[in-house]
């Protein structure tokens, strides 16, 4: 058999078949799905943003040495600037595995590890330590699992500032009463 | 003029779900009949087909339009997803009521057995070879948009199809020698 007549045959097949395709379930399971990767960029846009806006805040108001002297720090936003050594901090394991501090007059608390805010991060000799709130949706951002009626709570944060004041990595506080 | 796969692409990775159908709308027949006729198998394709589109929604950014048209980006992913199943499933073996067609003229049957015998010719082939034929002869690809499909350089397209429509007529030839005699 020559191969013009290979091609003549398949073309017969391929005529045959040029109307074949997906059925429409196909398209509707796909748009469904393009809705809710849609909903949850936009969560996900919203966490970016109040991350932003509330490390911005942090180091507007806490960040000393600032003339004049920084203000009291916000109630309920900030608390208690903490100098760290950061490269410590900044070994980031990116897991959920959790460290306990103990506190003999509160809640005990449960963090997780640090998740880094820049990539590829800046060189870094010193940081602080701020406490925040943030929407739960926040968490999400690092690919931290978070219920869907859960996203719009308020949780602890603390989060690293670089000298220059760029927030550079973040972790998460919950308070576990035993 | 219609818009560009690639501006369509664009438009859906803001989230334009208009966008999204038409380019889905636009794209789906060739992948899914790629992965048919690689597999034989209506129902995979199927999947085939829903996997690939969901690749595009979840990492569509991955497109690099220098590497080739969008339309062999998404072949590529179909290859991929296709020699899973096959290595998986190892199909090849065609449902024949799923390519009945509506005709039942003496004329059309003997040319749809044709068509039959062709197609299961095709899904016989090794793999390499298959979806060169499948991708040049069937769906009329060209060798350079082939070659971006099967990452492989131009040349190698061309050998491919040639020795996999040389192997079909070999198969091709056998069989119509078992049907005379």
């Amino acid at each position: 058999m020559s191969e013009d007549r290979v091609v003549e045959a398949l073309r017969a097949l391929s005529e045959q078949d040029a109307s074949r395709e997906a059925s429409p379930e196909v398209e509707a399971r796909l748009r469904v799905q393009f809705q809710s990767r849609g909903r949850r960029r936009a969560w996900r846009r919203t966490a970016v943003w109040a991350t932003a806006a509330a490390a911005a805040m942090v180091v507007f108001f806490a960040v000393p040495n600032r003339k004049p002297p920084a203000p009291a720090p916000v109630r309920g936003v900030v608390t208690q600037p903490v100098v760290v050594q950061p490269e410590a901090a900044l070994a980031v394991p990116v897991k959920t595995a959790r460290r306990v501090r103990k506190s003999a007059t509160r809640p005990q608390e449960v963090v997780t590890d640090f998740f880094p805010l820049m990539d590829p991060a800046p060189p870094f000799e010193r940081g602080q330590l701020l406490r925040v709130e943030l929407p739960a949706s926040a968490m999400q951002m690092v690919g931290l699992p978070v219920r869907e009626d859960r996203l719009a709570d308020s949780v602890q944060a603390d989060v690293l500032v670089g000298e220059e004041g760029l927030p550079r990595a973040i972790r998460f506080v919950s308070f576990e009463l035993k | 003029m219609s818009e560009s796969d690639e501006k369509l692409l664009g438009r859906m990775l803001e989230g334009d779900e208009e966008a999204f159908t038409a380019l889905y709308r636009r794209r789906q027949g060739p992948v899914y009949r790629f992965a048919l006729h690689m597999t034989g198998s209506a129902a995979i394709a199927e999947d085939v087909t829903q996997e690939v589109f969901l690749a595009l929604i979840e990492s569509g950014r991955r497109f690099d339009g220098s590497r080739g048209p969008l339309l062999s980006f998404l072949y590529g992913i179909a290859r991929n997803r296709v020699l899973r199943r096959i290595e998986k499933e190892r199909v090849t073996e065609p449902a024949g009521e799923e390519y009945a067609g509506g005709e039942d003229l003496l004329d059309d049957l003997t040319r749809r057995e044709t068509v039959e015998q062709v197609r299961r010719a095709v899904l016989s082939l090794p793999e390499a070879y298959r979806e060169a034929v499948v991708l040049c002869d069937l769906e009329n690809t060209s060798y350079e948009d082939a070659a971006a499909a099967l990452e492989c350089p131009v040349g190698t397209v061309r050998s491919r199809l040639s020795r996999g429509r040389a192997m079909l007529a070999q198969k091709l030839a056998s069989h119509m020698a078992r049907s005379v005699t």
